[in-house]
């Protein structure tokens, strides 16, 4: 084959020799270039241009309209930094993180060891149900909850007076207390399917004579488990670990049409404070600062970085160890 | 620990656990699904069966009147008409433009591929959600704001990088010989790209296809802050917020809304179940 292309080269016509560089050039890789236009097209405005851009905005005060003019320097960040709304917003922010990737992950990892067992009948129709609400977007699926919550409530109010838990009923997501938790029931019971097909997938990597191998050793069920399973499964959960809490630190959607980040900023997130502060002038200020906004954006976008940057030292770690586990 | 009980004999104390687990698993079921089918019976009632028989999923009759409210009066055939040509176009200009960087990536050694890998490499990792606001001035700047193309286009982009190296990997399975042999059959570039590479790589363009229209129909955030001037141009998740806000009593209505937004990407999840699911997995393992 490649013969057969050397002549036809030499069967070119002579004048191909006289040819400038660039017209080779051009001629050898135009093509390629011209495909990868669209993509650096889109990609350098799109993408890079509002990475760049977004740090220069922090410095300015700035309403949005038109350009930003009236330097401010740091100001924006200092302020971020001694705005109590932001704090209890970036607690909330942790808070959601911190409840939810610990639940979910241990629910999904116990549903996936269950489902895993293949002569467990109905495995993928179950497997399906978890991960429907997934292929739903949180906005969606925030804005039914609320609902079936006015509906819903009110019978687990009832039956949690009659145990004599509480005292009077509690309004989910109007209440300073329990707006946060009701949003986080919610988030994990949304998003719970992908890390189950996840973990899945993980345990079906797991080489089966590992097992057999242990199983021969006299080895239980439960050493079986922590002595083959978790030590193989690491890398995979890390993985999914990294997702679950970049994901949840991201949070919007969900917060935004349950409780808007009410009651009196109770279920505030980051991300809504932000939105807040860019696009609207319902917030505390008379009128949107987008310098300020960027400010914040920018300090958790930061922040989620370092953390991105923590963990992927933390998958390449546990790679090199599972290759010496398998060998 | 669940790969035991194969080998242990079934004895009526297994058979008992074995029941346990599957009323565990379909409670869980009832959990997963009773939202959906309550939304889906609430948007055949009437407000007054709403409130009183709320959590039955069993509507007295079926009011179809809910739905055409929701799609006349509540814009919904204009939302679900803005959320078709967003997901569909972002879908197809993703598959397009980041095939043929990919191709163009795995297959050539164009001077500067190094670099543009790096590029890709380092923007992978950077947050992207945070930078909302210099891309809506840009979108401003380009008098694109007030229009769909405000959407899809940085929707589009959003989606470039990710799936481009998704393509790459593809593109590197597939071996030398056939597009060798295709270009000493004389094929240009261009028709080598269209007509053998972009055909080979189905099974990724399936992928590519379900997780952007997906990701699309459903995407908030974006569609939500480059329509907060124009009304019209909203999609169904961000009407549907609107729509919550606008009609604080005509819940049967929303209801009516929520089954138009979900039940179509519902129904093409079922549909391809086992496409979809398989793709998640194999997305944790490469």
């Amino acid at each position: 084959m490649a013969q057969s292309a050397l002549l036809r080269e030499q069967a070119r016509p002579a004048n191909r020799a006289h040819e400038s560089r660039t017209m080779r050039f051009v001629r050898r890789h135009g093509w390629s270039y011209l495909f990868l236009v669209p993509m650096l097209a889109l990609v350098v405005p799109f993408v890079i241009y509002p990475l760049v851009a977004s740090v220069e905005i922090t410095l300015f005060n700035w309403d949005g309209i038109g350009h930003p003019t009236e330097y401010v320097g740091i100001e924006n960040f200092v302020r971020v930094a001694h705005d109590p709304l932001f704090w209890s917003a970036f607690k909330h922010t942790f808070e959601y993180a911190a409840v939810l990737v610990p639940v979910q992950l241990t629910l999904a990892l116990i549903l996936a060891l269950v489902l895993n067992n293949p002569h467990l009948r109905g495995a993928t129709v179950y497997r399906a149900i978890y991960f429907s609400p997934v292929v739903t977007s949180a906005a969606l699926v925030g804005i039914v909850v609320s609902l079936l919550l006015t509906s819903l409530g009110q019978p687990i109010n009832q039956e949690l007076m009659r145990l004599g838990l509480i005292q009077q009923p509690i309004d989910w997501l109007g209440s300073a207390v329990f707006a946060l938790p009701t949003i986080i029931v919610v988030g994990i019971w949304h998003t719970l399917g992908y890390n189950l097909v996840y973990f899945l997938a993980g345990l079906q990597s797991i080489p089966k004579d590992l097992y057999e191998a242990a199983a021969v050793d006299g080895a239980n069920a439960w050493h079986r488990f922590w002595d083959v399973t978790v030590p193989l499964l690491r890398e995979v959960g890390a993985v999914i670990l990294f997702l679950a809490i970049l994901g949840s630190l991201q949070v919007f959607d969900l917060v935004l049409v349950m409780t808007g980040g009410g009651p009196y900023y109770a279920s505030e997130v980051v991300s809504t404070y932000i939105y807040h502060f860019a696009f609207t002038a319902a917030s505390v200020q008379s009128q949107a600062n987008v310098g300020y906004a960027s400010a914040a954006a920018f300090f958790m976008g930061v922040l989620v970085m370092g953390l991105t940057g923590l963990q992927l030292l933390a998958v390449a770690l546990m790679r090199r160890r599972r290759t010496e586990i398998i060998g | 620990m669940m790969n035991l009980s194969w080998r242990a004999p079934v004895t009526s104390v297994r058979r008992a656990s074995s029941l346990l687990v599957h009323v565990v698993l379909i409670g869980l079921g009832f959990v997963y699904l009773y939202p959906f089918l309550w939304v889906l019976a609430s948007s055949f009632k009437s407000p007054g069966e709403f409130f009183e028989s709320g959590l039955s999923l069993r509507p007295a009759v079926l009011r179809w009147g809910n739905y055409l409210y929701a799609w006349e009066t509540g814009h919904f055939s204009a939302y679900f008409l803005n959320t078709v040509v967003v997901a569909v176009g972002v879908t197809a200009l993703v598959i397009l433009i980041s095939s043929m960087a990919g191709y163009v990536l795995a297959k050539t050694d164009v001077p500067g591929k190094k670099l543009i890998l790096g590029g890709m490499v380092a923007l992978m990792f950077l947050p992207g959600g945070y930078t909302i606001i210099p891309t809506f001035d840009l979108v401003q700047h380009l008098g694109l704001l007030n229009t769909l193309w405000s959407i899809i286009i940085v929707q589009t982009a959003g989606g470039l990088i990710f799936n481009a190296l998704l393509f790459l990997g593809y593109f590197l399975t597939i071996g030398k010989e056939i597009e060798e042999a295709a270009r000493v059959d004389g094929a240009s570039f261009p028709r080598l790209y269209l007509q053998i590479m972009l055909p080979m790589a189905r099974p990724m363009v399936a992928t590519v296809a379900l997780f952007q229209f997906m990701a699309n129909w459903n995407s908030f955030w974006i569609p939500l802050v480059f329509t907060l001037g124009n009304a019209s141009l909203r999609t169904l998740a961000v009407g549907m917020y609107a729509f919550v806000g606008a009609n604080s009593t005509g819940w049967t209505y929303v209801c009516a809304g929520a089954v138009m937004s979900i039940l179509p990407i519902m129904l093409v999840f079922f549909a391809l179940q086992r496409h979809f699911i398989e793709a998640v997995a194999g997305a944790i393992k490469g």
